[in-house]
């Protein structure tokens, strides 16, 4: 360790925190955190959902007070901040779901706020623009500084938000997950905006769970665990290996590849014939069987989320059919979908999945509400179900009467998948099942697919994650422009036959 | 080192705890002490105040805007509004002493306004839920258009049916009047529909998050079809009142009611954006608001200013009411 300071020593350290501890009610979110920052590094903060990391950069951006412990910026002594502060100081934060003004240009909200580039009262356009194209052009991007935001996609939503942020001029940036929702090229042009501004002297605390990008961006990383640190390695070749940094935030040895338990896969019982997802697009027709997971792999925009959403009746069919055990149970609306024994749990899960003001207990029994009474709910029954679930998916919450925007992503994801497993439905569908969310409730996840499917039940998993993908599915259709452009087999299933169904090769 | 569980077990101990002590951070806590403040002060001021034939005045003075307000609470909550209810009970009203002028038997009457209320409020969720347009608009038009036809049957006259119809609105029961019988059942429906009935979960739900209750296979529009058709029954039953109370109709009659009820549930910490809050927390607004009407008329304010301090209790409830969420 001492080895280590000394080699860097000669950098500035432009922040140094010390002893930091958050306590909420119940919980220590954070414990003793200490943590500095080099003048120009990018340094990487990873653990599990829950371990502190949000807590930390909520911290530093002002949001939160700290219970104890104190910052030193620029050698001066701070004990909390306020936002305002923290922007004073040159801290900028880009947060997940940060959203900026949906119906104003790209340039407009990345200079929202900062008069340097503003008249006083009235926006010069041309200058805007011009100023915008020239930062972005800068840092390797090329987005339409003119164009509305909410029009962008969102990978260039998300470029606009550090541009934004970058227009402040911090001395400090802190990206939390700025790659979500990206594919995999996109992901390359973050990781090489984020190596640039570094090397401005942007010093830039970097948060993601995808360890593979960590090791790409980082100089220096700290790993946390409930609300500790348990490390911080300086770049080299044996300290940066997934598999150790792995280890370190579990705990525990892990592997990276689900192993699947072998499991018995019967007939055909559901079917999807025909199913047009535009007026002229072609028809994707699928069958899976009893006790199958069936993988449907797709870059963002290919077509696997509108399919999903198409079989479940919340997006408009021009035609096709559906099937579940030789019956035509084509849904014309989620009612009947729902009915019919199918469920869909959609990436979205903040809008579409949860009722964040309601609690726990009553997220979980919503869908099968007549599992517990006829007319009236019996609180008491309902009670001792959701426990019941509560602890068979380990839903860490403190109360069943917490409401569940009080839960971490990972828990939130477990208390959609009860919910539906509480109506008792025969064929999940089920989007991006493990985004964002750590390697231990991915493991729990995946554990629950495999007893789902070992009663007999089968599940359609949207995914764009590679090894999710090739570890669980029994089978896999590529979708690609809308159609299913490959279908693999077991013992086809590999990483190169899937990118090259991406790509339409046969 | 602790593993989850044992944290787990350690979370929740602490939290029965705090749990218990929870009714200390509640919102109806909060309006049962200031109902407590204002009912001291003004026995101090005046005696009077604290009897019960007093507190049965208040409740059978404040009855109709009660009954409206469980009505707008259990539209809120499910994530509506219909700001057309009090001048819905004024057509309700006027349609009623219409029919008794004209000879018609009181059963026949009743039954009347509750079908006609029923129907009013089914076609305000009608257009509401198929229209997805934000309910303010919807019962903001249909306010007007309940108004106009009030005017249009009262011919420019108030109705006067004098004592035909006293039950509901004067009687009393061993001293307790009729009209907050009425109200204390309407709130107890109001409470058991809320808490312990399916479709009052799956209201509370279509409030907290349409797109996820859609998502979750829940029949969204017949829900909000049957919530304001429901509300639209109750309203009838306030028209009832109504008329009981007043023996007299005019056009206008129910047109501050819906303001207020808004209010009522408002201060009774239901957020205007709806989806939470309780029925009981409403009926506590309504029971401050009338409280403090009477206090003031007790000690002698004069009814201009009783308005503006009506308003002023509004903006500071509801200001109070965001601090608490503001906090960190």
């Amino acid at each position: 360790m001492d080895n280590m300071e000394s080699n860097l020593l000669e950098k500035e350290k432009i922040l140094i925190v010390k002893n930091i501890t958050k306590v909420f009610p119940g919980v220590k979110a954070l414990s003793d955190f200490n943590f500095d920052l080099y003048k120009g590094e990018v340094h990487c903060l990873i653990g599990e959902n829950g371990a502190g990391k949000s807590t930390f950069i909520k911290i530093l951006s002002g949001a939160f007070e700290p219970s104890q412990g104190e910052f030193f910026i620029n050698g001066e002594e701070h004990k909390y901040f306020t936002p305002q502060m923290a922007r004073k100081l040159g801290i900028q934060t880009v947060y997940q779901e940060d959203i900026l003004v949906p119906c104003i240009s790209a340039a407009e909200n990345i200079f929202l706020g900062s008069e340097t580039n503003n008249q006083k009262y009235f926006i010069n356009y041309k200058k805007i623009f011009k100023d915008a194209e020239k930062i972005a052009k800068q840092l390797g991007v090329y987005i339409k500084v003119d164009e509305i935001y909410e029009k962008l996609s969102p990978s260039d939503q998300q470029f606009v938000k550090i541009l934004k942020a970058l227009a402040q001029k911090p001395k400090i940036l802190i990206l939390d997950e700025p790659t979500q929702a990206f594919n995999v090229k996109d992901v390359n042009l973050i990781i090489e905006m984020v190596k640039k501004i570094s090397q401005e002297g942007v010093s830039i605390i970097y948060i993601a769970h995808n360890l593979d990008e960590i090791i790409e961006v980082a100089d220096r990383i700290t790993v946390l665990r409930d609300g500790a640190k348990i490390n911080t390695h300086t770049k080299s070749f044996e300290t940066f290996s997934a598999d150790k940094l792995a280890k370190e935030m579990i705990g525990r040895p892990i592997d990276l590849f689900y192993k699947k338990k072998e499991s018995l896969v019967g007939q055909d019982v559901f079917e999807v014939r025909g199913l047009k997802l535009e007026q002229s697009s072609k028809e994707v027709s699928f069958k899976v069987k009893e006790g199958e997971i069936l993988g449907v792999a797709g870059l963002k925009g290919a077509g696997s989320a509108e399919i999903a959403r198409a079989i479940f009746s919340v997006k408009k069919k021009y035609g096709g059919k559906i099937f579940y055990k030789g019956k035509d149970i084509t849904p014309s609306n989620p009612i009947e979908s729902v009915k019919a024994g199918i469920a869909l749990i959609t990436e979205n899960k903040k809008v579409e999945g949860l009722f964040m003001d309601m609690p726990v207990s009553h997220n979980i029994t919503i869908v099968g509400l007549d599992n517990i009474g006829r007319f009236f709910i019996r609180l008491s029954k309902e009670r001792k179900i959701s426990n019941s679930y509560v602890g068979k998916f380990n839903i860490k919450t403190s109360s069943l009467n917490k409401e569940v925007k009080f839960l971490s992503g990972g828990n939130q994801q477990k208390v959609v998948l009860a919910k539906w497993l509480f109506k008792n439905i025969d064929i999940l569908i089920v989007e991006e099942p493990t985004h964002g969310i750590d390697v231990n409730a991915k493991a729990e996840i995946y554990e629950f697919f495999c007893e789902f499917t070992a009663s007999g039940k089968s599940i359609i998993m949207i995914s764009s994650e590679m090894m999710e993908l090739i570890s669980l599915s029994d089978r896999i259709i590529v979708i690609r422009n809308f159609e299913i452009s490959r279908e693999l087999i077991k013992g086809e299933i590999n990483e190169e036959n899937i990118l090259s169904g991406f790509m339409g090769g046969k | 080192m602790l593993n989850t569980k044992d944290i787990n077990q350690a979370v929740s101990k602490k939290v029965s705890i705090k749990s218990r002590l929870s009714f200390l951070n509640n919102h109806i806590t909060y309006l049962i002490l200031v109902i407590i403040v204002v009912g001291i002060v003004t026995t101090i001021l005046n005696p009077n105040f604290l009897t019960l034939r007093n507190f049965f005045n208040v409740m059978q003075q404040f009855s109709i805007l009660g009954i409206l307000t469980m009505c707008m609470s259990l539209l809120m909550i499910s994530g509506g509004l219909d700001i057309s209810i009090g001048n819905m009970a004024g057509l309700g009203a006027m349609i009623f002493a219409r029919m008794l002028l004209a000879g018609i038997s009181i059963w026949i009457s009743v039954i009347v306004v509750l079908i006609v209320g029923t129907v009013l409020g089914f076609i305000n969720g009608l257009i509401v839920a198929k229209s997805k347009v934000t309910p303010l608009i919807i019962t903001m038009g249909m306010n007007y258009v309940f108004l106009g036809v009030a005017f249009i049957l009262a011919g420019g006259r108030p109705q006067t049916i004098s004592d035909q119809f006293e039950f509901l609105g004067g009687a009393k029961i061993a001293n307790i009047p009729i009209s907050m019988l009425i109200l204390l059942a309407v709130l107890l429906f109001a409470y058991f529909l809320r808490k312990y009935t399916k479709y009052g979960r799956r209201l509370n739900a279509i409030g907290g998050n349409v797109q996820a209750a859609y998502f979750s296979g829940i029949n969204v529009d017949l829900h909000i079809i049957s919530i304001y058709a429901l509300s639209g029954l109750i309203v009838g039953l306030a028209a009832l009142v109504l008329v009981s109370r007043f023996g007299m109709v005019r056009a206008d009659t129910g047109s501050d009611y819906a303001l207020q009820a808004l209010a009522a549930a408002i201060i009774g910490g239901i957020p205007l954006q709806g989806g939470k809050g309780s029925v009981v927390g409403a009926f506590f607004g309504v029971l401050l608001i009338g409280i403090l009407y009477n206090a003031m008329n007790i000690i002698g304010v004069s009814s201009y200013e009783q308005t503006v301090i009506l308003g002023a209790i509004i903006v500071f409830a509801t200001v109070i009411g965001n601090i608490g969420k503001m906090k960190r």
